[in-house]
């Protein structure tokens, strides 16, 4: 056995699929050890072909899905190509090796007190909120009709993961930029029109999605919302080591502070976090 | 655990009186306060830790987006975000006394002052070796640069640590200079125990969509397999200039980087950037180095430093 075998949380995966599933939509699945930690919602792992040097960091990549069987863990990635290191992913075949640490940073907090549970995604950002939505389904028996989901995409065929979603949840709104697919609209502008609907005693909301869209929605909410959303930033070690990935907050005593992304989120309360 | 044979090399080292078993150090910003990585790495396999570069007060660093890949590197503009040197003590160094491994604390100031009250606070306390001069940060307004590329002024910050501090100080290079070797021997003759080298590489990425910077700094420090080559010459032009004990860094992904830089004249090494892809590079660039000299019968890792023949 090698050393990097037996440090925790660092994994050698081997692709078992690679599929696009829209258009720079891939879905990944990776057979990983046994010993991979259950993920909570909202976790992500670190994800670097084996042995390549350029590019040679790790990517972020959020956890779709994860199975835990006796032998192995698979875990599914639902990601979009955005760059040079996601363009490489996407070309991976079936037993291609990764190498792959996880599950990393906190996940989203589930408030079992509130009735209505909304979830707010735009584009790939449907990726962590998927496994919330399952998990919700799943640990707290909520109904597929107890939950919302507020989804949108650019266009019908950026629409992701919505086929799959349709399982678990039967109130899914549908928004695309070019009306395509559901209403000629942000994702934002359907729920605030929604908003008076819930109120925040016994609302829990979760978002992930683009900047524009979670700070659109730091616009609607205010401070009295439980609001989770996740944020996706350039990462470099993924650990908290190296400080790279921070977003401003205001911190306990209400000062401007940096948080690291990775470590200290991805999931941060929607009212902590500062726009500058 | 393996007997340890009569065959095994030395690896241990000797830097200006600090002992470490072996040459390997995780670098200043690349490796946290240790604890981000123990879960990971096995601590005390390594030879020595430089913590996150300290400063008196907490920082808060640069804004966002603080880092960009590039071919081969890593440009960062993180500012020297750090807990300051109290919260450092208090919450971070205890974790650090666990382990059997050389502490090395990495100090910044914005003015002469402020390094000497940071050397003298970490002087104190039990469980920090050595110190780490930063005199080559490039993404600080005040401090870093302007001392590090002025011999004069890299001098002084040298003598008044020295003057604040009975740990050995070791001072990092900044290779943004025309002749590094004059910086080197101005710290040396200010009374540096050694010299590390180098920092990063002053840089920028633009993104030709938006026609912006990458960074909001606008420019950062280029690190990673990129800059070994500048690093390598350096590390060797230093290592003929001074006397005391040159520490080499700068790309170094694997123990052959390693054993390079120690041919060019470093009695020891520091690993950052590659400690984001492999958290054990410095654990397995330990065991590289150790088969290394088995196999080329070389009894003690002291042997093949400066053995560069040109």
């Amino acid at each position: 056995m090698t050393e990097k075998a037996m440090a925790r949380n660092i994994y050698l995966g081997e692709v078992s699929r690679n599929e696009e599933v829209r258009p720079d939509f891939f879905l990944m699945k990776i057979r990983l050890p046994a010993q991979f930690e259950r993920p909570l919602p909202g976790q992500f792992v670190m994800v670097r072909v084996a042995g390549l040097q350029d590019p040679f960091l790790s990517r972020p990549l959020s956890i779709y899905a994860c199975k835990q069987g006796p032998r192995f863990c698979t875990i599914e990635l639902l990601y979009r190509v955005a760059g040079k290191g996601t363009r490489i992913l996407a070309g991976l075949i079936p037993g291609s090796q990764v190498e792959l640490s996880g599950p990393l940073g906190t996940g989203y907090r589930v408030d079992r007190t509130k009735k209505n549970i909304v979830l707010i995604a735009g584009g790939i950002g449907i990726a962590p909120l998927s496994l919330l939505v399952r998990e919700l389904r799943r640990r707290s028996c909520r109904a597929a009709d107890a939950m919302t989901v507020y989804l949108g995409a650019r266009t019908e065929t950026a629409l992701v993961g919505l086929d799959a979603l349709r399982q678990s949840c039967s109130r899914i709104i549908v928004c695309t930029d070019d009306g395509t697919l559901g209403e000629k609209a942000p994702v934002t502008k359907a729920f605030q029109r929604d908003l008076p609907k819930y109120n925040p005693a016994d609302t829990a909301l979760y978002a992930c999605g683009p900047k524009p869209m979670i700070r659109s929605l730091a616009g609607l909410l205010n401070d009295q919302y439980f609001c989770q959303v996740s944020l996706e930033e350039r990462m470099a070690c993924g650990v908290g080591a190296c400080a790279g990935c921070v977003v401003a907050v205001k911190d306990a005593s209400g000062n401007k502070a940096y948080r690291r992304v990775c470590a200290d989120g991805p999931v941060f309360e929607l009212k902590d976090i500062l726009w500058e | 655990m393996k007997k340890k044979s009569k065959t095994d090399p030395a690896l241990a080292v000797d830097i200006a009186g600090l002992k470490m078993k072996n040459p390997v150090i995780t670098a200043s910003g690349t490796f946290g306060y240790g604890e981000e990585y123990a879960e990971y790495v096995n601590l005390n396999q390594l030879g020595g830790i430089v913590v996150k570069g300290l400063s008196l007060k907490p920082r808060l660093g640069n804004p966002p987006p603080r880092i960009m890949e590039t071919t081969g590197g890593l440009l960062n503009a993180v500012g020297l975000q750090n807990v300051g040197v109290a919260a450092f003590l208090a919450e971070k160094l205890p974790f650090l006394r666990r382990y059997d491994v050389a502490v090395i604390a990495n100090i910044y100031g914005e003015s002469y002052a402020e390094y000497a009250r940071v050397a003298e606070k970490l002087s104190a306390a039990p469980g920090v070796h050595a110190l780490e001069v930063n005199v080559s940060c490039p993404n600080v307004k005040q401090g870093g640069l302007s001392f590090g590329a002025n011999p004069k002024a890299a001098a002084e910050v040298t003598r008044r640590v020295k003057a604040a501090t009975d740990l050995p100080v070791w001072v990092k290079l900044t290779p943004n200079v025309t002749d590094i070797t004059v910086i080197a021997r101005a710290v040396e003759q200010a009374g540096a125990d050694a010299v590390s080298l180098i920092n990063t590489l002053t840089g920028m990425a633009i993104d030709l969509r938006t026609r912006r910077p990458h960074l909001k700094n606008v420019t950062g420090g280029l690190s990673g397999p990129a800059i070994k080559p500048v690093a390598l010459r350096m590390v060797w032009q230093v290592a003929q200039s001074v006397a005391v004990p040159v520490i080499g860094m700068g790309g170094i992904l694997t123990a052959e980087d390693a054993l390079e830089f120690m041919v060019a004249g470093a009695k020891a090494v520091q690993v950052g950037t590659a400690n984001f892809i492999n958290p054990l590079a410095a654990e397995e660039i330990v065991q590289g180095m150790r088969l290394y000299l088995k196999h080329h019968k070389i009894k003690n890792i002291a042997e093949i430093v400066g053995t560069l023949q040109v």
